[in-house]
């Protein structure tokens, strides 16, 4: 019954579509965050709904609807009638998810619209404060030397923490133990308390630990050096190349989504990037909004289905799944 | 001789539990003890509530009934019934409808309800749970669904 | 010299009049909310989270610390009135508070909650202002082996919750343990006993096992005889302590605040050990063991008292490093972010009126939440003589609301029946839920830390005897074991638990 019933509502929303363009928003827009209350993904949505929301004149409420990897949150909104009132701020655990996870009850490319890139949270190589290795180099070296007591902390599969692992490993082709934790908060609790060596993770868990000097930070994962964190070379520039790695953030609509609705919110995104609160919290963050190229629907789809067919080797060759 | 049924049972469940759990593990890697896959802990654990199982079981055995009182079945069922009901509902209808589809429904779980009783427990509650949870808290559920919408 | 000066600038920043104001609107909201059961601190913060962004960062977050201690004021309410825990760590509060609250001491039985958790967050606030830096660098020194020592003095212990048959409580931990192992396996991402359900990959959501476990099958065994709960408990005696009742609370008061706090600086969850360990502490040294379970006033006093002090001492973690030891926390520090607030080990530094200011407004949170709920008392305990028939539906109610809006998954409201189910036939055989909520809690942190130390010493199994703290921690649970299972004690202890 729910299924015809779903299906019924979507028809109707796509018949309708552009004669209720015009009156839209006429009401309050459900935001669906796939992550609980308080992480970062939760944050950035915050800031950016509330921005949204002053732009479109009507409130954009966050639902956090945690578990699985953010998998549950992106199902209910690939089943949500498609008329721009249910709404998905997902980060690279869209596009992983979808090797990650054999058994998805959507189709990551063809269940969602796009509206838009949020930002690209930067991520650091960090270890322990006492750990040996001088530099990026001499922790590659030190790495490939002691790989069976160098160990690796991750906040549980399909974090950042976890890929950009497996991307650092890929890289250097050595396996290190790994240590999965359940979330970030134990994860860099045991790396502060000297548990674990070696963790690599976004810069809003990481920036204020390496500026009270808690953690030794070794690189940066992007271009060029961060504004926040101007001692921390780049990974390049520690002689790792092709290891920018960042945790993008978008905002997707069901599929079926009328065009005009698309524009408008995707135009409203543009906006609230450029919002001074929060271009200035996101710098907090140590990060940036994407650029009004990149908040585009185009922009987005592609990103995604890159990240996607960057993702499944590197997921396959460690052969760690997530169900 | 004499059986304490309840303390039987009750080890009777612990080894059906037990067994259920030991029966999932199958799937899982097990490992050893020094490497250990996700089955190893739950099989471990499921061993020892066989073992504790057994032990109720045996010590039931030669000791004195102890009075049971009855089931009531009627609140069983519906008291069991009514957040399935919640759950199933609330997307569709929204809150206000699914509240009081709960109320309703548990308030006929006493064998005390009466009809009138029941309906200005259903509107009161709903109309306290949709201003307190909804209006005050801004729980993201919509109050009326879009069952009800056309 | 330097202490002081900081307490005042706290003071200070917390008694301005603005945040003495949201400071009790948050104590009151809290309460408010936490009250209604099925509904913890967890969920209700979570819902007044968007409330508080408009403030000033340190108004906001004395208001957020404000909820969350009145919410888990409330959730101790509710355990006691109803015998419904909002969290792991009141669970233990309504094995004595609800028969207190049955025998017609409820009154006493809030005051005594309310009064030892204002005495353990007193304590507990002048421990942070003195040593939170200090504390901190200990709690680092646990690592995982240690995590998983404590944890199994923990669960030895933990078999004095038990006021019926040792070996079905021995049971009900055990499955209580399995129970918690559902859900993605945390080294491998293994499914392990979710049955194809997405909705179960991380766990089973506690709200939903406490509201069926306590909730439900509370509701049913009271259907099962309507005769005499036409109300819940017909004379109310007294609402405030006796001279007695005072002569039995504070020592269990004074050993709860020093469990707690020690406990609770572990980011690890110690403070969910906390209660658990205050209530068999005062249970072993306890002249009368057999009155526990049965209404003992200490049974309330020392794990309120713990509960509070732990939750107090959980902020050391989360102010000195910014790292989160518990999910409330994590949305505190998710409140700071937006707040624009780099929560981390700078904070004191860079922002002291606001580390001290909140520091500071936890002790007036405290005493404005015994202020306010000791009139409240006359309520709460009138709410009790509410006809069964029509407290009952609004408990469900609320629970159904409260269930949902942890994970907003219909999903965890099917999980509610299934766990009401089981728990009513546990119930019915005499089998207590207190013991199977503590394994649930513990369980996925027993493994998980058993696995990641094997990981970190790479299979080897000493590491649990070559470091001195886990090594000093197994030789306590032993010692425990000893105790419990010695012949010479072991008539005592049968005493103690088989009253069959």
């Amino acid at each position: 019954m729910f299924k015809s019933l779903a299906a019924a509502v979507a028809a109707f929303g796509v018949l309708t579509g552009s004669a209720v363009a015009e009156t839209y928003p006429s009401r309050v827009i459900t935001m669906i965050v796939p992550f609980s209350a308080g992480g970062p993904t939760d944050t950035v949505s915050r800031l950016v709904a509330e921005a949204m929301s002053k732009d479109l004149g009507q409130q954009i409420v966050i639902e956090n609807v945690g578990g699985a990897g953010g998998t549950l949150g992106a199902g209910r909104v690939a089943k949500a009638d498609p008329d721009g009132y249910t709404l998905l701020l997902h980060h690279i655990g869209m596009s992983t998810s979808a090797t990650l996870y054999r058994k998805l009850p959507y189709d990551t490319l063809n269940a969602f619209d796009y509206v838009g890139l949020v930002t690209d949270v930067p991520m650091t190589i960090v270890a322990r404060a006492n750990f040996e290795p001088a530099d990026m180099k001499a922790l590659v070296e030190y790495a490939k030397a002691n790989k069976d007591k160098v160990t690796y902390a991750n906040a549980g599969i399909g974090a950042a923490s976890h890929l950009c692992g497996m991307l650092f490993m890929s890289k250097i082709e050595t396996p290190l133990t790994t240590v999965p934790y359940k979330g970030t908060g134990p994860a860099m609790t045991d790396l502060v308390g000297g548990q674990v060596d070696l963790m690599c993770d976004q810069t809003t868990n990481t920036t204020n630990q390496i500026k009270g000097g808690k953690i030794k930070a070794y690189a940066t994962t992007t271009k060029e050096r961060l504004a926040a964190l101007p001692n921390v070379p780049t990974a390049a520039e520690g002689g790792l190349t092709d290891f920018e790695v960042g945790i993008w953030h978008g905002v997707y609509a069901p599929k079926g989504t009328s065009p005009e609705i698309i524009a408008k919110l995707s135009a409203s995104l543009q906006k609230a990037l450029k919002d001074p609160n929060v271009v200035k919290r996101f710098a907090d963050l140590g990060t940036v909004p994407s650029s009004e190229a990149d908040a585009t629907p185009e922009a987005l789809k592609a990103k995604l289905t890159s990240e996607i067919a960057r993702w499944a080797p590197v997921i396959k060759a460690a052969g760690v799944y997530a169900d | 001789m004499q059986i304490n049924t309840r303390d039987a049972a009750a080890g009777v469940i612990f080894i059906v539990i037990a067994g259920l759990f030991a029966l999932g593990t199958q799937e899982l890697t097990i490992g050893s003890a020094l490497r250990m896959g996700p089955g190893y802990f739950p099989l471990v654990l499921a061993g020892v509530l066989g073992f504790i199982g057994f032990v109720t079981l045996f010590k039931a055995v030669g000791k004195a009934q102890s009075p049971m009182t009855g089931v009531p079945w009627r609140g069983l069922i519906l008291i069991l019934g009514a957040p399935v009901v919640f759950g199933l509902t609330l997307r569709g209808l929204g809150l206000a409808a699914a509240t009081a589809l709960v109320v309703a429904i548990s308030a006929y779980a006493s064998r005390r309800a009466t009809f009138v009783m029941a309906a200005s427990l259903t509107v009161g509650l709903t109309i306290f749970c949709v201003v307190v949870f909804s209006y005050g808290l801004g729980l993201p559920v919509q109050r009326i669904g879009p069952w009800l919408t056309f | 010299m330097e202490i002081l000066q900081n307490l005042g600038l706290g003071l200070a920043t917390a008694a301005e009049p603005v945040n003495l104001l949201f400071c009790f609107i948050g104590v009151l909201l809290g309460t408010l909310i936490g009250v209604l059961p099925g509904i913890g601190p967890t969920a209700t913060i979570a819902m007044l989270l968007p409330i508080t962004f408009g403030f000033e960062p340190a108004t906001s977050l004395i208001m957020l610390s404000g909820i969350y201690y009145g919410a888990q004021y409330g959730g101790s309410t509710t355990a006691i009135l109803i015998n419904l825990p909002g969290e792991s760590s009141s669970a233990v509060t309504a094995i004595d508070g609800y028969q207190m609250a049955k025998q017609g001491r409820a009154g006493p039985a809030l005051a005594t909650a309310a009064l030892g958790s204002f005495f353990a967050g007193s304590v507990a606030t002048v421990l942070i202002a003195l040593f939170a830096p200090p504390l901190t660098e200990v709690a680092l020194k646990f690592g995982p082996a240690e995590y998983f020592s404590l944890l199994m003095l923990g669960l030895v212990a933990s078999v004095a919750l038990a006021h019926g048959s040792v070996i079905k409580a021995l049971g009900m931990i055990v499955i209580g343990l399995l129970l918690g192992l559902i859900g993605s396996d945390v080294n491998t991402g293994a499914q392990r006993f979710t049955m194809g359900f997405l909705e179960l990959a991380d766990g089973v959501n506690f709200v939903a096992v406490a509201v069926g476990v306590f909730g439900i099958a509370e509701i049913l065994r009271n259907l099962e005889d309507e005769s005499d709960r036409e109300v819940m408990v017909k004379k109310v005696t007294g609402l405030f302590p006796s001279k007695e009742d005072f002569k039995a609370a504070w020592a269990p008061v004074v050993r709860g605040t020093a469990l707690g706090s020690i406990l609770g600086i572990l980011p690890g969850g110690g403070a969910v050990l906390s209660s658990f360990a205050a209530y068999t502490v005062e249970k072993r040294i306890s002249k009368t063991p057999e009155r526990f379970g049965k209404g003992a006033i200490e049974g309330v006093a020392a794990p309120e008292a713990a509960n509070n002090a732990g939750a107090q001492t959980s902020f050391i973690p989360m102010l000195t490093l910014g790292i989160p030891a518990n999910p409330v926390m994590a949305l505190m520090i998710g409140a700071m972010i937006i707040q624009g607030i780099q929560p981390g080990p700078n904070v004191a530094v860079e922002k002291p009126e606001l580390f001290w200011g909140v520091i500071a407004s936890m002790w007036i949170g405290n005493l404005m939440l015994v202020l306010l709920n000791l009139p409240l008392i006359g309520l709460w305990v009138r709410l009790l003589t509410v006809p069964y028939t029509v407290l009952f539906p609004a408990i469900l109610a609320f629970c159904c609301i409260g269930v949902y809006s942890v994970n907003s998954n219909a999903f965890d409201l099917y999980a509610v029946a299934a766990f009401g189910l089981l728990g009513y036939v546990l119930v019915k055989l005499e089998c207590e839920p207190a013991p199977l909520l503590l394994g649930f809690v513990l369980g996925p942190m027993l493994e998980e830390n058993l696995r990641r130390a094997m990981t970190i010493s790479r299979g080897d199994p000493t590491v649990f005897f070559t470091r001195p703290l886990s090594a000093g921690l197994l030789i306590v649970a032993v010692l425990v074991l000893v105790v419990v299972f010695l012949p010479s004690v072991r008539k005592k202890r049968d005493e103690v638990f088989q009253e069959e």
